[in-house]
């Protein structure tokens, strides 16, 4: 048990490029399940691995109860890890990879084989002890990584994309495992994904990171309900919220030819920061979907995904004075006014079908056009 | 993760359609036929011959003296204290020189494993003795280290009062296999390399972060890794050593006495320098039998390690 802290801590490659992970900070509360989060070459796989003692820690600090871990080797810092390939030992038994770390501790035989029993259990792994490793399943090796993590009780679990080599059904039966185990054995934890929905439903708190730099650290819904800029508003939510680049106007923004009001302290706050473009971002549950011609922005649908539950319509935007029937110059999803819509399954939309969207006032998000920092 | 699928049933084959398989098969088997065939005369009629030669009493000094005698030879051969010394130095000069090579190649590969300026470069001068015609290589230690007055080893090792001892006769099987170990150190060295290489990095990370210490590491992972090359390793040196004749024509001529000698260079001592053909002939076949036997045990072992490749 304890809290974990990145203390402007950098790692950098090569002297002179860009740092793979540039002055992050994060604290970790003791207990907590933070996510790491971001697009591939974000840092967040690098930021993991310096805690872990696998990366050197080229500024900065990162401290584990209060210990600076800068020069102290994996082995002394008394951190468990599941690797996104498992990296079990392929010649020793299940059991003997679970009692691997209490042996190496120096725990006697018997003590170390009561642990993995229990461990076993918890697990339901217990009738697979005597086998090797290439006898399991992916998602029973996934569980002897983790087997291997908790016998020891370390005093922070570090997961490295644990779930991203198994398959959909089972990454989801799994995700909510290791949530539960997380919450039952109450020790810090520190989860590396890039698929947001993962990042969404585990941690209790989510880092974002992008190019080597924090994002945003806040909880799951603060992050949905307040992306901290651009970034986060794109990455966060699938489909992801709609953003475009809208001129302002007297009373609001124009968007595709239409004024949305906005209300008056958001004018008065966009008006200190001498802006003539906002970029616009909505999310796809936040429109009104009304038949052609009613009050609205008028769009034409050019995909539509049928999910069941709810239906997603992928459509483009048009100026009042536009003309949408040419048919062959739009590309779904590119381009100033392509338009995600979420509405209720069903719904009866074709795709080619003309609409007419308004978006509720309370779902806008405005960010700076250049810097992308909510506004 | 072994899946094991259903594969599909073929459909019962017609027999026209079974003969126009064999066909096809022999169109395709054909453009081998010369090489089989030339294998076949080269190695295994040689081999009939010597079984026919080795139930004959011939001596090539006594013309004339030609005459089948049945398994005596035989008889001779398995009382004859000399070819049993012969035989007992083989196997130490095979398994001497395997096991010290196959140890120092580990060690050398475990220290190039490592990322160091010039590691390419100390690669490759490391694997030069490999590439050394082992003639040449034998001649080498015969002459530039062993030499009682002129030799390397004695001038480094003069001050510690190592002078003028002859090594070659004093020590002759140890300076046969130091020069085989010298010759062989770089092929093990070759097999160990690749067997790190192969080794999941995330591995070694785990053991790590479970709290293994280098020797650790080592011991628990590396080495149950390495297994099946060093399996390898030994069991090809192994195959090639057992017939090494070069060196110790080179450097000790199999002496003193037959101190040095082993099977493969006794035989040809009594062949071509007795002349005593039934008897070298039937040494020879009590070796090829001996050595198939032990080589087919050591390949079935590698094929087992290596067909339970170890996945995970």
């Amino acid at each position: 048990m304890a809290d974990v802290v990145f203390d402007q801590a950098s790692r950098i490659y090569t002297a002179g490029a860009k740092p793979a992970v540039d002055r992050l900070d994060l604290t970790v509360s003791d207990g907590e399940f933070v996510v790491l989060v971001g697009p591939s070459g974000s840092g967040k796989s690098t930021a993991l691995r310096m805690l872990a003692g696998l990366e050197e820690i080229d500024g900065g600090s990162i401290r584990i109860d209060g210990e600076n871990m800068v020069g102290v080797s994996s082995k002394d810092r008394d951190i468990a890890m599941v690797f996104q390939n498992y990296a079990l030992y392929p010649n020793k038994t299940v059991g003997e990879n679970m009692a691997f770390p209490l042996k190496m501790a120096g725990v006697e035989k018997s003590a170390r084989a009561e642990k993995v029993r229990e461990a076993a259990a918890i697990l339901g792994l217990t009738d697979y002890l005597d086998r090797k490793p290439r006898a399991l399943s992916g998602g029973q090796r996934q569980r002897v990584a983790m087997g291997r993590a908790i016998v020891r009780e370390p005093r922070v679990f570090l997961m490295d994309e644990p779930l991203s080599n198994l398959d959909a059904k089972m990454r989801v039966s799994t995700r909510t495992e290791i949530a539960a185990l997380q919450r039952r054995l109450g020790v810090t934890t520190v989860y590396v994904t890039h698929d947001q929905v993962e990042a969404m439903t585990m941690g209790d708190r989510v880092a974002l990171l992008a190019d080597g730099k924090l994002q945003q650290f806040a909880t799951p819904a603060d992050l949905y309900d307040r992306p901290a800029n651009a970034f986060v508003a794109g990455f966060i939510g699938s489909p992801a919220m709609n953003l475009f680049t809208v001129p302002l106007t007297e009373r609001g923004v124009r968007l595709a030819g239409h004024e949305l009001a906005l209300p008056r302290d958001v004018r008065a706050t966009l008006g200190t920061h001498q802006i003539t473009e906002v970029t616009l971002g909505i999310r796809p549950e936040q429109w009104t979907v009304t038949d052609s011609g009613t009050e609205g922005i008028p769009a034409r649908v050019d995909v539509v995904e049928e999910l069941g539950s709810d239906a997603f319509l992928y459509g483009t935007l048009a100026e009042s004075t536009g003309d949408l029937s040419d048919d062959s110059a739009v590309l779904t999803g590119s381009g100033q006014d392509a338009v995600v819509v979420r509405t209720g399954g069903r719904s009866g939309t074709r795709r080619g079908d003309r609409i007419a969207l308004t978006p509720s006032v309370e779902g806008l998000h405005l960010f700076h056009p250049e810097s992308g920092e909510r506004l | 993760m072994t899946v094991t699928e259903a594969t599909p049933q073929a459909p019962p084959e017609r027999p026209a359609e079974r003969g126009n398989a064999r066909k096809e098969g022999w169109i395709r088997r054909a453009p081998l036929l010369p090489a089989l065939i030339f294998t076949i005369i080269v190695t295994q009629l040689p081999f009939l011959v010597t079984i026919w030669y080795s139930l004959q009493s011939w001596n090539l000094v006594r013309p004339g003296s030609q005459r089948f005698v049945g398994l005596e030879n035989y008889a001779t051969v398995f009382t004859d204290s000399q070819f049993r010394g012969v035989a007992l130095n083989s196997i130490i000069l095979t398994l001497g020189a395997v096991f010290i090579a196959m140890i120092l190649g580990l060690a050398i590969a475990l220290l190039l494993n490592r990322a160091f300026v010039g590691r390419g470069i100390v690669r490759t001068l490391i694997i030069t003795p490999f590439l050394i015609t082992p003639v040449a290589g034998a001649l080498l230690w015969k002459t530039v280290m062993f030499d009682p007055t002129y030799g390397l080893v004695n001038f480094v090792l003069g001050p510690f009062g190592a002078d003028q001892t002859d090594w070659i006769s004093t020590f002759p099987r140890a300076a046969v296999i130091v020069a085989l170990v010298w010759q062989w150190t770089p092929f093990m060295m070759l097999l160990i390399l690749a067997g790190l290489g192969s080794q999941p990095a995330e591995v070694l990370e785990a053991a790590r972060m479970d709290g293994a210490n280098g020797f650790a590491v080592f011991r628990e992972v590396t080495l149950p890794h390495l297994r099946r090359f060093i399996e390898l390793g030994v069991v090809l040196g192994a195959i090639y050593l057992v017939n090494t004749f070069d060196t110790i024509y080179m450097m000790t001529q199999g002496g003193p006495g037959t101190a040095s000698a082993n099977l493969p260079f006794y035989i040809y001592q009594r062949a071509f320098l007795g002349f005593d053909i039934g008897e070298s002939a039937a040494m020879g076949v009590v070796t090829v039998v001996a050595t198939i036997i032990v080589a087919t045990l050591a390949l079935r072992l590698i094929f087992r390690s290596f067909s339970a490749a170890e996945e995970a």
